[in-house]
């Protein structure tokens, strides 16, 4: 009724002409919606189910895990590109993508990743079954502003709705949001038990400790007491004042130490704590963050299934979660080895400080690195400001990272002084016209079967995966 | 020899913009100079007395984090930290950390903050946040050195009697986009809006702080050896074409 017809037709004719101009249409067709409807979302949303995935880290792999795995379980599942995730790109999802012919709708799932201070706009419209809040860390700061004003955005669009939401125990600004919510607040995290492993196996070695978010409590002023630590302000936290602390969670991860969470199919545990029901299960996507992502996917869609069922645990419905786990795959292009002849090259997108001490710890860990190029660049879409690379903690990495060090992008000179003062040399630099030179040489020296990681920022990565295309002849191996 | 201390203040609370990367240039330049060097983490609930440190960084911080110390810098470090600065200990300050070292800061809205009156400058919010990268002028051994900066702020900071700019502005707003004047000098504490981090860019700055802190230490003959600086060299001229001619020239 009203103007949504003649909107979603006008979105649907941008979205053709966009497409025959050969440009993308993630966006814009969403946002002449708007303009023409602004209560188009809500409008589209009525009716539907959906789950929204928020935070500053993990989004877009989250997104992609909850995806797959409501797939296998017999849902159709409608979702939006990685990036498109504001006002304008949601809209595009729901006037551009149809779920397929003959469709249930009561099978049909909207599965929305949205950016922080989107979220806050948009919850009131769309409201979703699930919230899942993922994590939330410093990220271009001058774009956001304040994490506890993040924090506080994300409560406000949660209390516009009535969804049930799924927190991160271990993250103090993320558990805070249940405080006052407790009646729908699930939780999720790694087991104290392994956290508490983990710091004793590997003993943090910086000589200087990265810069930290989240340290005191914003209520009392008062620095949290931390038991253990997975990674940032990642841990097992207590307020000595207020006596806030990482919530019980009901989705508890856990995993031998002595393992390397950056090997493919590293074995771990799910337990849901409320039933006692425990999965084993491989990591489909390495690296010690998706330990997190998995975990937060898996509760999620755990918690939705619930409310689609009308129970509240105790049924088996996480042991059929965790076994559709077991059909995710990295999403194209990230997090995927790209084969290179006998040699491959991996694509890690960076684009905030524990973003960045995430991959390098994957890097430093995984054991078929050959090489390492760092990417960065400072356009807008980048946040101007480069200056973050110092936040993070090379120097307790350094010892582990691949013998060959490459650096590029637009701000090439800067990463290269920051791999330099972390105690290692660069082994070649240039912008990224030279990128591919580099490259070059790089997949000529690297033995058969190792890999080249490469982690660029994101305008970084869009140009690079173009040169790769048209200088190294790969095929476009990444889907939007 | 004895080790040089670096006392790195309310490091899990101002800790904005890359400033730990001032700590470690600090560290690096003179481990590799074979000094031996330790950080002290100074928060609150930790301890300092003068005769502690060597060279003492205060960075800046988000406004809730800033809130936090504030209470502990003026209450229970401040005297300290005056002291220091008054007996010479050489100081780097940025940002929130400069302009709390000030007399007061003036919100947007009129509403005052005392600060802790160190030095003589004092500061007004304004609504238009400046961030760009910046290019400096500083005068250092009678050369005139180009600096590679960042500057995030919305405070506007105006010297007082006695203190001499720290910078000159080539590009950018430096302390308040009017007078062309970019940070603070007061006997050896320095006080910059540069984040970026300043230092591992600009080594020229990182050997001054060194030398002044290990001349106060082992007595005015104390002569720094030399270091190459060209890593820093290469990455400073880089930023520099890319901030004076755009992604073009710096290709």
């Amino acid at each position: 009724m009203g103007l949504k017809a003649p909107a979603k037709a006008a979105a649907l004719i941008t979205k053709g002409i966009l497409r025959v101009m050969g440009r993308g249409a993630t966006t814009m067709p969403g946002k002449v919606a708007i303009k023409l409807c602004p209560d188009i979302i809500s409008k589209c949303a009525r009716g539907k189910k959906i789950i929204t995935v928020t935070g500053t880290n993990g989004k877009t792999t989250t997104t992609h895990m909850i995806t797959s795995m409501l797939r296998t379980l017999g849902y159709e599942v409608i979702t939006n590109v990685s990036g498109a995730n504001l006002a304008s790109g949601i809209a595009t999802t729901f006037l551009c993508d149809k779920p397929s012919k003959g469709a249930d709708p009561d099978k049909t799932v909207y599965v929305l990743e949205t950016d922080e201070a989107a979220f806050a706009r948009i919850a009131g419209d769309l409201q979703p079954k699930v919230c899942l809040v993922t994590n939330l860390f410093r990220d271009q700061l001058d774009r956001y502003g304040e994490l506890t004003h993040t924090r506080d955005l994300i409560a406000n669009g949660i209390d516009k709705t009535s969804a049930k939401i799924v927190l991160n125990a271990d993250d103090s600004l993320v558990a805070s949001m249940g405080k006052t919510r407790s009646e729908r607040a699930t939780y999720f995290g790694i087991s104290l038990k392994t956290m508490i492993e983990n710091n004793t196996l590997h003993p943090n070695k910086t000589i200087l400790e990265a810069s930290s978010d989240a340290a005191f409590c914003p209520d009392c002023k008062v620095r949290y007491k931390y038991n253990a630590r997975s990674f940032g302000h990642l841990g097992d936290y207590e307020c000595p004042s207020c006596g806030f602390a990482t919530p019980s969670k009901r989705f508890e991860l856990s995993y031998d130490a002595s393992g390397n969470p950056s090997d493919e199919g590293f074995p771990f545990t799910m337990t849901d704590t409320v039933s006692g029901k425990a999965c084993d299960m491989n990591l489909k996507i390495a690296g010690s963050h998706n330990l997190y992502n998995t975990c937060a996917a898996v509760s999620a869609v755990t918690r939705f299934l619930e409310s689609e069922q009308g129970s509240e645990g105790g049924t088996d419905i996480i042991g059929q979660v965790c076994r559709a786990q077991d059909n995710v795959e990295a999403a194209f292009g990230r997090m995927e080895k790209i084969a290179v002849g006998s040699k491959y090259i991996c694509i890690l997108l960076v684009k905030n400080p524990v973003g960045l001490d995430r991959s390098l710890s994957f890097v430093a860990q995984s054991s078929d690195a050959d090489s390492l190029m760092l990417v960065l660049n400072s356009n807008t879409a980048d946040g101007k400001d480069v200056s973050w690379i110092w936040d993070v903690d090379f120097e307790s990495k350094v010892n582990d990272l691949p013998s060959n060090i490459y650096v590029s992008g637009q701000r090439y000179g800067d990463m290269m002084l920051r791999v330099s003062y972390s105690g290692r040399t660069v082994d070649g630099y240039g912008t990224l016209e030279y990128a591919t030179t580099l490259l070059k040489g790089a997949l000529k020296d690297c033995p058969d079967g190792k890999c080249i990681y490469i982690l660029p920022n994101y305008t970084a990565m869009l140009d690079l995966r173009g040169r790769l295309v048209k200088e190294l002849k790969l095929k476009e191996f990444w889907k939007d | 020899m004895e080790k040089l201390i670096i006392g790195h203040f309310y490091p899990d609370l101002l800790n904005l913009y890359g400033d730990r990367g001032n700590v470690l240039a600090l560290l690096r330049r003179a481990t590799l100079r074979g000094i031996e060097v330790e950080v002290k983490r100074i928060s609150i609930g930790d301890d300092v007395s003068n005769g502690d440190i060597d060279i003492g960084f205060i960075g800046g911080g988000q406004d809730s984090e800033q809130n936090i110390m504030a209470d502990d810098m003026k209450n229970v470090k401040g005297e300290v930290i005056k002291q220091m600065i008054e007996d010479g200990v050489v100081f780097l300050t940025v940002c929130g950390g400069y302009q709390m070292l000030g007399q007061y800061y003036e919100e947007h809205g009129g509403n005052r903050i005392e600060c802790l009156g160190a030095l003589p400058h004092y500061t007004k919010g304004e609504k238009e946040r400046f961030i760009n990268d910046c290019i400096y002028e500083i005068e250092l051994n009678g050369q005139k050195i180009k600096v590679a900066g960042f500057e995030n702020h919305s405070g506007r900071t105006f010297l007082g009697e006695g203190e001499k700019p720290f910078m000159r502005v080539i590009r950018g707003h430096g302390n308040n986009g009017q007078d062309g004047t970019e940070g603070a000098v007061y006997k050896n504490t320095y006080g910059t809006y540069s984040h970026g981090s300043l230092l591992p860019k600009n080594p020229a700055i990182t050997d001054m702080l060194l030398e002044l802190a290990l001349k106060r230490k082992y007595g005015e003959d104390y002569v720094l050896s030399e270091l190459s600086t060209e890593v820093e060299d290469l990455a400073r001229k880089q930023v520099l074409d890319y901030i004076e001619g755009g992604i073009r020239a710096a290709q």
